[in-house]
């Protein structure tokens, strides 16, 4: 049978010759940036979009009436210019000449379209209209009330002319403006496509923006854009184009960053340490603030926990448990700040000062501190108040929102069960979308949970402890807070900014003294950017990236 | 029968989904009445057997399977299936066939030098191969040829579908090629211990003609029931290699379908229904087959009739 042999060779090698034939790969070359992703892009339709990465491609291919310069304020975009009424409550914005990628000039309709259409479809971003962020005239009648979508307070004047009304003066409206949610959509293109297929592939999308989307299907784990030759400042932007890759790991995103894959990659937990510890990648490395606070949120009603949550006293004896220093050098270890004020620093600033509303991490050392000789004082008030000696809480989180999450879970059962004798804390790992269902449903004790700004004000976070709020899962309720609150929105405090700052500092210090949440940290990303890459814009709010002014160097 | 099959099938994956705990609507921003408004929308608050009757008018009628309820914000389902099922299906396609090619080959090898070098070497890949999870080979390859080496691309590239597709259809085709190996050497050991080959080989036959006609085709039989399963697994795409090399294919769909930020019940039926079809469609080809192949079911089939 000798014969065989051969043959069995000979097929053997040209069966493995076949499958390993292959042109050879060559990355794009020129003025192309390959810039990774951490998650699918969820949608490209400006109303349905909700995640970070979905919000920087959109923006990335469509300009709003204004976008952020590279500190994140608002500057003109598709608006030349507006002006305000004195009363604050009328802005009028002027439009440039600027067609979309099918050739239609971007009018004003197409802005007064856009935003009555989300009033209409039930999306989750159309709170951004209602008198909690930007008051626009009756959005809170048509989104609440059943009013009829076309009395919302926006009116094309003329083509080139937009005018909005608001209930109240709202002193950040120009740089809500850069958020998709406030983009135009040209009404006669999409009502061409078939229902709910706009943005689902470069056919069925419109640009007008500084790049045009040329590869894209939903869940693609890459999609390409290149450069908008008609965009209306086509003379600023120096890219050809962009790659994005989505790219689920942090080793592998590693591995790609360093084989030139990838230009722009993002790194987290060991890969981290792994970088610092190479001298030439370090040089790579740009820490950026990634814009969300992890917070622990406690269950206050009688449903859980026998209601203990409730007690003040224990929840401050929580938040004097937890060293965050040790859980951002120690488990998040990617340059994410400890933070012990319940707005995050470095997002918002006060825009007569200048100054960041968190900036003093110091303000509430005597309630929010890693000091275990307060912790232990808290829960022994806390024992003799509940007239209970043994704690027993299970505390939820999710297992698919980060690699670095189910670690900090675990050094937070690990340090406060050392502090706090008699507290027992399980935890209880699921997906994200279960904890949130618990959480809605009230059916928990202590989440470990997030929250991004939405806009560049404090009160992004602040709104979210008012009684009722669909967001205040703890079911804390405080009439102080709540009048403060309504002061800043609707009251005294709209049309003197100053005022309005330091009553929401105020507010802050309630929440902070009574331990509504304890924070935790402030998450950052460790950017990774190829030599020669140049101003790419990092921002904490709405945009993450922007690349309308990167340039790689020859 | 294969439709009564289906039927079942769907019905019991239209249950199980339902029950599954999770939120289709997760969303911290939208309000409880909006979120209402949206399973009414979607029909979710209906008794389950009117939500069961509507989703197959809607499948059978107008061959849709909706849309989706959080995945890609609910677009509809067929802007995404398609593109997912061309991925999964070619380099499924591909590595069966690179698996079963050289799975045959090497179990030939082996048994006709049983005891030998071949037999020993193709023992051990097949061990390997069942051993070694796909996706750690495919980490393997990465590593070596498009990180080491960059002969290929680090990530799954659609634009260079060849190139991009041998290092996961490579990985994804160790396992059926392990299998297909080790069943054909067993299938053909026993064959050439029978009597008829015994025969065969006194009359004076031998070389390709004996093993392709009389001990392979006898072999075949037990061989082209393992590959059957593998086709289906292989073509409905493989979570992990798909997940990691970034293919959008019907695994990463599926993942991406229960574990993204909510459970998106649409998809998961969809998939579920496009896996047990597919499943029941191989088996009646495989059923058609067994006839082809041995002629002894054509006519035991036929006598009962």
């Amino acid at each position: 049978m000798k014969k065989y042999n051969k043959i069995v060779a000979l097929l053997l090698v040209a069966a493995m010759a076949l499958g390993l034939t292959a042109c050879g790969g060559g990355s794009s070359a020129g003025n192309t940036l390959n810039v990774m992703l951490s998650t699918n892009v969820m949608s490209l339709d400006t109303n349905l979009a909700t995640d970070g990465d979905s919000f920087e491609v959109i923006a990335d291919c469509i300009d709003g009436l204004t976008q952020m310069d590279a500190e994140g304020s608002a500057i003109p975009a598709l608006a030349e210019s507006w002006d305000v009424s004195d009363d604050g409550c009328t802005y009028t914005f002027h439009l440039r000449d600027t067609k979309w990628s099918n050739g239609t000039p971007v009018t004003a309709a197409d802005f007064e379209y856009a935003w009555k259409l989300a009033m209409t479809a039930n999306v989750e971003y159309n709170y951004m209209f209602d008198s909690s962020v930007g008051a626009v005239k009756n959005a809170d009648a048509i989104l609440y009330e059943g009013a009829d979508p076309s009395t919302l307070g926006v009116t094309a004047l003329d083509d080139k002319t937009l005018q909005v009304e608001l209930e109240v003066p709202v002193s950040y409206f120009p740089s809500l403006m850069y958020f998709p949610t406030f983009y135009p959509i040209n009404q006669a293109f999409y009502e061409s496509l078939e229902d709910g297929t706009y943005g689902t592939s470069p056919k069925t999308f419109l640009s007008n923006g500084a790049f045009i989307l040329s590869d894209y299907t939903p869940g693609t784990a890459s999609l390409s854009l290149t450069k908008n030759p008609d965009y209306w400042d086509a003379a600023r932007v120096k890219l050809d184009g962009l790659n994005y890759q989505v790219v689920g790991s942090s080793d592998n995103a590693l591995t790609g960053f360093k084989n030139g894959t990838l230009d722009i990659a993002v790194v987290g937990g060991d890969q981290v340490t792994s970088v610092k510890n190479d001298a030439e990648l370090s040089k790579n490395l740009q820490v950026t603030g990634a814009g969300y606070m992890w917070y622990l949120s406690f269950s206050q009603t009688e449903n859980n926990a026998n209601g203990y949550l409730a007690n003040q006293n224990l929840r401050l004896a929580f938040t004097n448990a937890i060293d965050r220093q040790s859980l951002v050098d120690n488990y998040v270890m990617d340059g994410s700040l400890a933070t012990y004020t319940c707005v995050p620093p470095q997002f918002a600033a006060s825009s007569t000062t200048g100054e960041d509303f968190s900036a003093n991490q110091d303000r509430f050392k005597d309630v929010c501190d890693y000091n275990t000789e307060a912790a232990v004082k808290y829960l022994d008030a806390a024992k003799s108040e509940l007239g209970v000696d043994t704690f027993e809480f299970t505390m939820v989180f999710g297992n698919n929102e980060g690699d670095e999450v189910t670690k900090v879970a675990q050094a937070l059962k690990e340090q406060i069960e050392a502090t706090l004798t008699g507290v027992t804390i399980t935890l209880a790992p699921m997906t994200k979308a279960e904890r949130l269902d618990k959480m809605q449903n009230d059916d928990y004790e202590i989440a470990l949970t997030r929250w991004g700004p939405d806009y560049a004000d404090p009160m992004t976070y602040l709104g979210m402890w008012v009684t009722n709020n669909a967001n205040n899962y703890g079911f804390w309720s405080n009439a102080d807070y709540d009048q403060l609150i309504t002061d800043c929105t609707t009251g005294q405090y709209v049309s003197d900014y100053d005022a309005r700052w330091s009553a929401l500092l105020d507010a802050e210090k309630i929440v902070m003294d009574e331990a509504v949440i304890a924070p935790l940290y402030t998450k950052a990303n460790a950017n990774l950017i190829k030599a020669g890459v140049t101003n790419v814009e990092f921002h904490p709010v709405a945009i993450n990236r922007a690349y309308k002014n990167a340039q790689i160097a020859k | 029968m294969a439709l009564l099959t289906l039927f079942i099938i769907m019905f019991l994956l239209f249950l199980m989904v339902r029950i599954m705990p999770g939120n289709p609507f997760p969303s911290e921003r939208m309000s409880a009445d909006a979120i209402a408004k949206k399973r009414a929308e979607m029909g979710l608050d209906d008794p389950i057997l009117v939500q069961f009757g509507n989703y197959l008018k809607n499948v059978i009628a107008k061959g849709s399977f909706g849309k989706g309820s959080s995945l890609y914000n609910g677009a509809p389902i067929s802007t995404v299936l398609p593109q997912c099922m061309a991925n999964s299906f070619k380099i499924g396609g591909i590595s069966i066939l690179i698996g079963t090619l050289i799975g045959l080959i090497l179990g030939i090898a082996a048994a006709l030098n049983r005891g030998r070098f071949w037999d020993t070497f193709c023992t051990v890949l097949s061990i390997v191969g069942v051993c070694v999870p796909s996706y750690v080979f495919m980490i393997f390859l990465q590593y070596f040829f498009a990180y080491k080496v960059t002969i290929f691309p680090f990530y799954f590239d659609a634009s260079r579908f060849l190139s991009s597709s041998v290092i996961p259809a490579l990985s994804l085709s160790l396992f059926s090629m392990s299998t297909v190996a080790r069943f054909t050497r067993n299938e053909m050991v026993e064959v050439m211990d029978s009597d008829y080959v015994l025969l065969a080989e006194s009359k004076g036959m031998y070389g390709t003609k004996l093993v392709t006609r009389h001990i392979l085709r006898n072999a075949l039989i037990p061989i082209v029931t393992v590959i059957a399963p593998l086709v289906v697994d292989l073509l409905t795409g493989a979570l992990v290699v798909e997940k990691i090399y970034g293919i959008n294919g019907l695994g990463k769909l599926m993942v991406d379908a229960i574990s993204g930020e909510g459970i998106d019940y649409n998809y998961v039926l969809a998939l579920g229904i496009i896996y047990s079809a597919l499943y029941i469609l191989i088996m009646l080809i495989l059923d058609i087959a067994y006839g082809l192949l041995d002629p002894r079911i054509r006519i035991q089939a036929g006598k009962e009739s």
